[in-house]
């Protein structure tokens, strides 16, 4: 059973309202309910909402909101409600601006209906209403938005402190850096100390070519570009992109990479200036990152260095090994030897090979290079020594079969000079191979130093060369000094060199173990606190 | 990462999910919103966004999934989301969003959240 329809004007007008004021308030978006109000107000068939977004006209719609065609609202709008083309124009105003247009079609009679201006006056705040609400609603969005900077901020300091990865930690600050400004795009460059290219990453397409932002000049708190993007500093265009913005990312003495962002995106599909509000977050993100790229990067050259070190340690042991523990004991013969490694490990090397007959085979070797290659070296040339010594028919023989052991094996293009010699005690006849190596010193007993020089090339370093074997005669009481370069070229804090002629003037008719520790001492004196860049090594051999 | 913001979407019943796979910008929310009012008339109750796959959210991508998440509340419907990264699942509760829309971590939970099955 249906109440019985109101008969009195008033009556029908009272249920008119109140059918209006339940559409009003039924659930669903406001489009739908002003229209469902609106034709229960005037019985159209159908009615349309438009409603101003910045400054353009919009259909409200039950879909995405779509802007309006261009001739489908009339311009100039005219004063008040209106009527074209068969659909009566209802604006709907509140606080004296107009907020919506209501474009009613289908109307039984001709003409606005009686109720038209009261129903435009309700639409229109019901929609004025709206718009405040909105405003109030996006307000609270920025508000929220500034919110999320300040915690994005506080995020990426403490994520940042103990990411220790490059590649996420690059990946955290652009993906913020993008997110935070609105960017349609963004790039990170890191460099190297050298100036190449550590890392690169790219969201939405690159903004800055790795290859070129190195020479970017970007000050303090970045360059905004909003006029083009173009590079900061040559005025070249950036492919692909309207407007950029970017930061350097820096510590004090260097730049470690640059940070830009492009493109920032509004809803309506518009790109919009970066500010200097973004500007100043940019510069954050990146003195953020700096601080962490290059804690990041301490920490891996400590990781480094601490895995040299150790490898050094493992060269030095078994350069330990190599090097004789305990001096020969010859009939005939004073002997004392002495190395000095300015690392860890080095490349000079000595050796002594007590031989059939009361024979003495002695060598001091510095093979090119430092560190672990040159250890390496020295362990092949330790191995090819032991394994020839026994084959070799002569000294020179022995040099021989040693350099193509060498050309065979070593895998480096290295090379060695090496003073080979082999003594007789009872006759004092040494014979010698010096390859490429520093003049040895014989002091003879009435103390005159003669050079023993070199007789050929480093071994190494030529394919198919030979070596001259020389002979010398060694007297009772005469020494032999045979020594790497560490010593002759041993440096003092003006970098003047030891030299030869302090080394001979140190020959004395001391024991071979004193001359080896007055020479080491005397260098010791000479060089100070100078750094010392070679090996020092020291073999000395008297007849008695 | 991919430049633009694919969306894939799937349903189960009365609940649609959709998969989305890139930087949700103005371009990748206006892909869900598409996705997500297709299903909405195609007679989905719920949706369920998966954002495993993407790791950026701009401040208009969120403004569109309030939007959709409004679309969705005056259907009466729901939405959930799942597989958020940290900071996205940050970004959402600061925001406002989480506030009409549950957060789980993963899509199995998300699916029995939006959909309770009967005691």
């Amino acid at each position: 059973m249906t109440a019985p329809a109101p008969t009195s004007p008033a009556a029908r007008l009272d249920e008119l309202w109140k059918r209006i004021g339940a559409a009003l308030d039924c659930d669903g978006p406001l489009s739908s309910r002003v229209a469902d109000a609106a034709l229960v107000a005037t019985g159209a068939r159908d009615a349309t909402l438009y409603l101003k977004e910045r400054d353009a006209w919009v259909r409200a719609g039950d879909s995405l909101p779509g802007a309006a065609a261009p001739d489908e609202i009339p311009d100039p709008l005219p004063e008040g409600i209106f009527q074209r083309e068969g659909n009566l124009w209802l604006p709907l105003a509140a606080e004296g601006e107009i907020h919506g247009l209501l474009r009613l079609h289908g109307l039984e009679e001709a003409g606005a209906p009686e109720n038209a201006s009261l129903l435009a006056f309700v639409l229109g705040s019901v929609v004025g209403t709206h718009r405040l609400a909105r405003q109030v609603r996006d307000a609270e969005f920025e508000l929220k938005a500034r919110l999320l900077e300040l915690e994005s901020l506080y995020d990426l300091g403490l994520s940042l402190g103990g990411q220790l990865d490059l590649s996420a930690l690059a990946d955290e600050v652009l993906f913020r850096s993008i997110s935070l400004t609105d960017a349609g795009k963004g790039s990170l460059v890191l460099f190297e100390e050298s100036g190449a290219v550590l890392l690169e990453r790219s969201v939405g397409g690159d903004v800055v070519s790795s290859r070129e932002a190195a020479a970017w000049t970007l000050p303090e708190g970045g360059v905004i570009n909003n006029a083009a993007a173009t590079v900061p500093t040559a005025g070249k265009a950036l492919a692909g992109c309207e407007k950029c913005l970017a930061v350097a990312i820096s510590v004090p003495d260097r730049r470690l990479g640059v940070l830009a962002v492009a493109d920032k995106e509004s809803r309506d599909g518009r790109v919009l200036d970066f500010t200097a509000t973004d500007a100043r977050l940019l510069s954050l993100f990146a003195n953020q990152a700096a601080g962490a790229i290059e804690t990041a990067r301490l920490h891996k050259d400590a990781i480094e260095k601490e895995r040299i070190e150790r490898e050094l340690e493992l060269a030095a042991g078994i350069q330990r090994q190599i090097l004789p523990r305990d001096l020969p004991n010859v009939a005939g013969l004073e002997v004392a030897a002495k190395n000095r490694p300015t690392r860890q490990v080095g490349g000079d090397y000595f050796d002594f090979f007590p031989l059939s007959g009361g024979r003495l085979a002695f060598l001091v070797a510095d093979v090119s290079g430092k560190g672990v290659p040159a250890a390496l070296l020295v362990s092949t040339v330790h191995a090819a020594v032991h394994l020839q010594i026994d084959e070799a028919k002569t000294v020179a023989d022995l040099i021989g079969r040693i350099d193509r052991h060498l050309q065979k094996f070593s895998a480096t293009r290295k090379f060695l000079t090496c003073f080979f010699g082999l003594i007789e005690p009872d006759s004092g006849t040494l014979r010698y191979v010096s390859a490429g190596h520093n003049p040895a010193l014989l002091r003879r007993g009435s103390g005159a130093v003669e050079q023993v020089k070199a007789t050929g090339v480093p071994i190494g370093m030529f394919p198919n060369a030979s070596w001259r074997e020389e002979t010398v005669v060694m007297e009772k009481g005469d020494l032999l000094c045979v020594y790497s370069d560490g010593i002759t070229e041993a440096l003092d804090t003006a970098d003047e060199e030891f030299g030869l002629e302090r080394l001979e003037k140190l020959m004395s008719a001391e024991a071979p173990g004193g001359v080896c520790e007055t020479i080491f001492d005397a260098v010791s004196e000479f060089a100070g606190d100078a750094p010392q860049y070679d090996d020092q090594t020291l073999l000395l051999l008297r007849r008695t | 990462m991919s430049e633009s913001c694919k969306v894939n979407s799937e349903r189960r019943g009365d609940v649609a999910i959709l998969w989305t796979d890139g930087y949700i910008n103005n371009q990748g929310g206006e892909e869900i919103a598409r996705e997500a009012y297709a299903q909405l008339d195609g007679g989905a109750r719920a949706l369920v966004l998966n954002l495993e796959k993407t790791r950026i959210v701009n401040s208009i991508g969120i403004s569109i999934l309030i939007e959709v998440l409004e679309k969705v509340m005056d259907r009466k419907g729901a939405l959930a989301f799942c597989g958020l990264t940290p900071t996205i699942d940050k970004t959402f509760r600061i925001m406002g969003l989480a506030q009409y829309a549950e957060i789980y971590p993963t899509q199995e939970e998300a699916l029995r959240g939006v959909n309770p099955q009967p005691a």
